[in-house]
């Protein structure tokens, strides 16, 4: 979380802003995702078991980190994390990504609302099917969300690099969140772009997915199209020097 | 019970929580409270065109069955209905509660128990339907100050005739009335000619609703048949309505032709069958949202109107009707969520829905 803070700009000076300095400090560069917190601030641990366990069950390591912890200081846990056991990291950040100006509330109906609908979707047919098929239906809507964003992620992607003042596009391995985070961008314009009119998000949002589980439809020929551009330019790799 | 042939490992949850009883829906009783039964499909055609609420018919597509749960206020409400003395003038039954506590659910398993036991059934679905949203209000013929609405008399007149088939050639009107010039019903002709009259000529339809209506409450005091009105959304009939007339000046609920008639259907002088009727605070015009008592939804000239009723309170679910509910989600494989199986999923349910059946609904719908 430090490291990926400390992501600079060129502009206005450090001291101007009163901005204090974290892990790197480079003349004439600022911040640009940083937090208020200073780094001897440890993060919260939210799960209910942890704290429910009875002191004579805690191994030694743990009494020492609990008696740590009492003396340290914690950052504030986020509002939106809860202690509830439905709670699913990749479908708040999906509800995040959806999220405009703010409504989350709106955002989260939304997500639900799909959920509901691949559901419906995957009775009907499991209802229509024959025995043998019955099996391989997933009903889970959740199982579905999960697989059909790890069949978008790209493997590998483009990045344009300035070289005798031209862009050139070159092919480079993404770290895990940026595949994750392509994918649901991916998924997300799809969806908000390409609709009939008066469809709404979740009928479209729950078509897609599911063509995505399927390893059909427009987004995975856009993860196709990503990978056979990046084979197109395989020349250029060795202009990355990272 | 009934054990459902080859479904192996779920027939023993299936006897705790289920009780299919296709025919002796007269033996529903305080034992099988917190249990399903089924309400055979073709059942739901015929008796429930137009009365359940959408999310319900949403689940009967999905699961391809319509299951009904028996609960402490339909089983009071079934306990009177079965001890009614058709001599005395109709009871009326209102069904009140918080938002979601299935009191429109109730009324449909009190109507489905009336429609086997041969009653006929005057259902109007959604009342709150009549006073908003309506494009085209006629002037009426029959009476210059009414207002006339086609398309929602045309609709309730075709699903009236689907749920009372049998009676519309038995019924004969008892008196002459003229739709136009040319054309009129001669007395003795059946009621089914009205109904049909309705449906083809819509401009005719709310005059022919008001027909049935007036016929049907004169003939069910002679004792040919038990008339069930059953109203969901009594409050609309002395609210206040959306509606406007041509001068932009707002249109009285008295001023409706069909909230005229049923307004009389709704009054106790007549015998031969009940009351049952619905509050609902969903569909209601400029009504707070936590507003639910008979006496804050009706106000003071609806509760005079309908003084005195004997009052039902829907409440949420009992810690052995939420069990009920969730046994049955999960033999439906509708939670299909890994953690909704365990006791902290459970709990959590309980705790985020606070027990409330629409709430749970809802809920488990994404989970």
């Amino acid at each position: 979380m430090a490291a990926r803070a400390a992501k600079v700009a060129r502009g206005w000076s450090a001291s101007v802003l009163g901005v204090r300095p974290a892990a790197c400090w480079l003349p004439g560069l600022t911040q640009v995702r940083w937090s208020r917190y200073g780094p001897e601030y440890r993060d919260p641990r939210v799960e209910k078991e942890h704290y429910r366990k009875p002191a004579a069950e805690l191994t030694e390591e743990e009494r020492y980190d609990r008696e740590l912890r009492k003396t340290q200081l914690i950052k504030a846990a986020p509002a939106t994390t809860t202690g509830s056991v439905f709670e699913d990291p990749v479908i708040s950040k999906f509800t995040n990504m959806m999220m405009k100006g703010g409504n989350k509330v709106l955002a989260r109906s939304l997500m639900t609302q799909t959920l509901e609908a691949v559901k419906r979707k995957q009775f009907e047919k499991y209802q229509a099917a024959s025995a043998e098929e019955q099996a391989t239906i997933e009903r889970n809507p959740y199982v579905i969300f999960h697989q059909a964003l790890k069949n978008c992620e790209p493997v590998i992607g483009l990045v344009p690099i300035l070289r005798g003042g031209h862009f050139y596009q070159v092919p480079v391995p993404l770290a895990e969140r940026r595949r994750r985070f392509l994918a649901m961008k991916w998924m997300i314009t799809e969806c908000r772009e390409k609709k009939q009119r008066r469809t709404l998000m979740p009928e479209k949002l729950s078509h897609e997915l599911l063509e995505a589980f399927r390893n059909q439809g427009p987004v995975i020929r856009r993860k196709q199209e990503m990978h056979k551009m990046a084979e197109a330019n395989r020349a250029l790799a060795h202009y990355r020097w990272w | 019970m009934l054990v459902l042939g080859s479904r192996s490992t779920r027939t023993m949850l299936k006897e705790i929580t289920r009780l299919v009883s296709m025919v002796q829906k007269a033996k529903h009783g305080e034992q099988h409270e917190g249990q399903h039964y089924r309400v055979p499909l073709q059942d739901v055609k015929t008796v429930f065109p137009h009365g359940l609420p959408p999310r319900f018919v949403k689940q009967v597509k999905t699961f391809g069955e319509a299951c009904l749960m028996v609960r402490k206020p339909a089983l009071e409400l079934l306990h009177y209905l079965k001890n009614t003395n058709f001599a005395h003038p109709a009871v009326r039954y209102l069904l009140y509660g918080e938002k979601g506590t299935g009191k429109t659910l109730s009324l449909c398993h009190v109507i489905h128990f009336c429609a086997k036991q041969d009653w006929l059934i005057v259902h109007i679905p959604d009342a709150h339907l009549w006073v908003k949203n309506c494009p085209d209000l006629l002037q009426s013929t029959y009476n210059r100050q009414r207002f006339d609405q086609p398309l929602e008399a045309s609709t309730w007149l075709k699903n009236f005739k689907t749920t009372n088939e049998r009676f519309l050639s038995q019924i004969k009107v008892q008196e002459k009335y003229l739709w136009n010039k040319r054309e009129s019903i001669e007395k003795g002709s059946p009621l089914g000619e009205v109904v049909e009259q309705g449906i083809a000529r819509v401009k005719n339809a709310t005059d022919a609703v008001g027909i049935v209506l007036k016929e049907l409450r004169r003939q069910s005091s002679l004792g040919l048949f038990h008339l069930l009105v059953a109203v969901d959304g009594v409050n609309a009939l002395w609210g206040r309505t959306t509606l406007r007339k041509e001068e932009k000046s707002p249109v009285a609920p008295e001023e409706l032709a069909l909230i005229h008639n049923l307004r009389k259907m709704m009054k106790n002088d007549w015998h031969g069958g009940a009351i049952v009727s619905t509050l609902s605070q969903t569909g209601s015009l400029f009504k707070p949202r936590n507003a639910y008592l008979p006496q804050e939804l009706l106000g003071k000239e609806g509760f005079d109107a309908l003084d005195p009723f004997v009052p039902i309170l829907v409440s949420n679910y009992n810690p052995k009707e939420f069990e009920s509910c969730i046994q049955y989600y999960l033999e439906n494989s509708w939670l299909q969520h890994e953690k909704a199986h365990t006791e902290a999923g459970k709990k959590e349910l309980l705790f985020l829905s606070s027990a409330n059946p629409g709430q749970l609904e809802r809920l488990c719908a994404y989970l």
